[in-house]
């Protein structure tokens, strides 16, 4: 029972990763596509800047859950994946560190070269999770998969990705429509690959002692709400389009 | 070397980086949310002033220790996977509480506190630094749980394939993890009032234009320095006791030999003592209102003094996890036993990409970091506000 909980609170974790992260990811990829200037990439990265550190955290929570709720499986998976796993924790410290340093210094050609690492990062961060997606949904797990099938389901995510950064840009970017609905239709594209990688994991027999899964699944129930509550203020403080660029 | 040797540098190497850039985190957040305190309830504008400037420099450090924590959790999972099958029930699961009770909070609170200043009223503003601080700790203390077990081990059994939980009680109570927990939290302090210090010292050296400014911050950062200075010295006094009872191989080390936990135990101490004296030349010279802004000869002697520490987390920290070897658990999982099945080729591609991420990382942000400090706060007389969405605090 606790088990199922558990693995119902892991996917919940990486469900909210793929949407919420995946929207920043998109963005970051889709960067030179939807600002073409300086100042125009200014207003792209702004939209998404509020949002990826507590769009991040769900990724951080579903490895951790992972660690300490599945860690048979976890030693299954990591080693096996190790080369993308790398790709992947690189894309993403590379792509944080231009977004986080972008606004830092001088006026064009540092942040130029910011929007080139969020660019590229993005793009790894979204090959590797693809290429990770991919090999899962054929059934390997204990290495890089490989083969044609692996490589159409791959760029099959990478679209995914794309698609719903330029989704979320049609929300909160000036000049671009879009709007809620289409919005959902990435993420819930997104939430069902997540969903059938999930329905392909062995949970049973992965899972950690039940002392401890007693003591984990009740505290992680106990802290959700607050969990959840900075993350509706944060959409509900970040809900409007980005104003103008900021001043020059 | 061997496949051991790379995963066990790489991983001293990500930690320690991560160890630095958290010590000053959890210090100056302490320090940022009073002085926001102080400007919320008082309506202080200087107070308003000194919570955006230490503010700002504190969110260019917490970039650098989120990024390393990344790969950190990342590469336990990749490098270490016989700890997570030997004592997942007690490691992985401390792991997993502090991911979620504390950083996925404190990350979500930081970026509404990072973008919310004109968007969120002023006392919601103020709670979301408080809820980062808060959980800041909290995060520092499941991560001693995590590091305390394999210490102390205490409170597990074994079972099945590896260790089982059986008192969770001992598990959270663990001495080794308590009194680390205390001591880390000195030491942050320590080495954030450190850097306020040099930092305002650097000011009133250049003689700009701020010196009511950082006159007010080098007193705060003395002050803060040295009662936190002399908690350290408790809490670490007690921890040797504590090592001499529980782990009397590390103490062997202490005492005796020649081996990188001794060098490191001995380069804390002197540098523990280096600033305690230093210290209480400080706090003389901080009663002075003329000296704190005149006193050249100590502006730059407290800036030169910004990286002690610093040398003496790193070192008592080299004394902590290296005194425990060859174990990984102390007495139960040697590293050896430990490490994953990866390939020498495997860890040399990931130790050079990580390596190189982070060379190239941390040599930006100690520019950026730099270039904020120097550059002082905001002048005082503004116009309109200018329209700063998505812009770092």
């Amino acid at each position: 029972m606790t088990e199922t909980m558990a693995a119902v609170l892991l996917g919940f974790f990486a469900t909210g990763y793929f949407v919420l992260g995946g929207a920043d990811i998109g963005v970051g990829m889709m960067l030179p596509f939807l600002g073409r200037d300086g100042g125009r990439r200014r207003l792209v990265v702004a939209t998404i800047v509020p949002f990826f550190l507590a769009n991040e955290v769900w990724l951080v929570a579903t490895a951790g859950l992972l660690i300490g709720a599945f860690p048979a499986l976890e030693a299954e998976l990591f080693p096996g994946l190790f080369p993308l796993i790398v790709a992947l924790v690189t894309g993403w410290i590379v792509r944080d560190m231009g977004l986080w340093s972008r606004e830092r210094a001088g006026a064009r050609v540092w942040p130029a070269v910011c929007d080139t690492v969020v660019t590229l990062g993005s793009w790894t961060v979204a090959g590797a999770w693809a290429w990770i997606l991919a090999g899962l949904l054929t059934g390997v797990t204990d290495g890089v998969a490989g083969g044609a099938v692996v490589a159409l389901l791959g760029a099959v995510v990478v679209a995914l990705f794309a698609l719903h950064g330029l989704a979320f840009a049609g929300l909160r970017l000036p000049g671009r429509t879009g709007g809620r609905a289409r919005f959902a239709l990435t993420a819930g594209a997104l939430a069902a690959v997540v969903l059938a990688v999930g329905a392909r994991l062995e949970f049973a027999g992965s899972a950690a002692d039940d002392a401890t899964l007693r003591l984990l699944v009740p505290a992680v129930g106990a802290v959700l709400p607050l969990l959840l509550i900075g993350q509706v203020v944060t959409w509900w403080v970040f809900r409007h389009r980005v104003a103008g660029p900021s001043s020059p | 070397m061997d496949v051991l040797e790379l995963a066990r540098l790489q991983f001293a190497l990500t930690a320690g980086a991560h160890f630095l850039f958290v010590a000053l985190t959890l210090g100056l957040a302490t320090v940022v949310a009073v002085l926001q305190t102080r400007a919320t309830v008082g309506r202080s504008a200087i107070h308003a002033r000194m919570t955006r400037f230490w503010g700002r420099l504190y969110v260019i450090n917490y970039a650098m220790g989120i990024v390393t924590g990344l790969v950190m959790e990342f590469q336990l999972g990749l490098s270490w996977s016989g700890l997570t099958h030997f004592a997942g029930n007690v490691v992985g699961a401390s792991l997993a509480m502090e991911t979620l009770v504390a950083f996925f909070v404190e990350s979500t609170f930081l970026g509404l506190w990072v973008f919310g200043w004109d968007k969120l009223n002023r006392w919601a503003h103020l709670a979301a630094i408080w809820v980062v601080t808060l959980t800041a700790y909290a995060s520092a203390y499941w991560i001693l749980v995590a590091n305390g077990f394999m210490q102390n081990p205490v409170g597990a059994a074994p079972g099945g394939e590896g260790l089982r939980l059986t008192d969770a009680a001992a598990v959270l109570t663990n001495p080794s993890t308590l009194q680390a927990f205390w001591h880390v939290l000195a030491g942050a302090l320590v080495t954030a009032g450190f850097f306020l210090a040099g930092v305002s010292a650097w000011h009133l050296l250049r003689r700009t234009p701020e010196a009511e400014f950082f006159g007010r911050s080098l007193r705060i950062g003395v002050f803060v320095a040295a009662p936190a200075l002399f908690a350290s010295a408790v809490t670490g006094g007690r921890q040797l006791q504590l090592i001499r009872d529980i782990q009397p191989h590390k103490w062997a080390e202490f005492s005796d030999g020649s081996s990188a936990a001794r060098v490191g135990a001995l380069l804390m101490l002197t540098s523990f003592a280096a600033m305690f004296f230093f210290s209480l030349l400080n706090v003389l010279l901080a009663l002075s209102r003329r000296v704190i802004v005149t006193a050249r000869l100590w502006h730059v002697a407290l800036i030169a003094a910004i990286p002690l520490p610093y040398v003496a987390m790193i070192s008592g920290w080299v004394f902590r996890e290296v005194g425990r070897q060859p174990w990984v658990v102390d007495g139960l999982l040697t590293t050896q036993d430990a490490v994953s099945d990866l390939s020498p080729s495997a860890i040399r591609f990931s130790f050079a990409l990580f390596g190189t991420a982070f060379a190239v990382l941390i040599a930006v942000n100690t520019w950026l970091l730099a270039r904020q400090a120097r550059r002082g706060p905001d002048p005082v007389t503004r116009g309109p506000e200018p329209v700063t969405q998505g812009v770092l605090v």
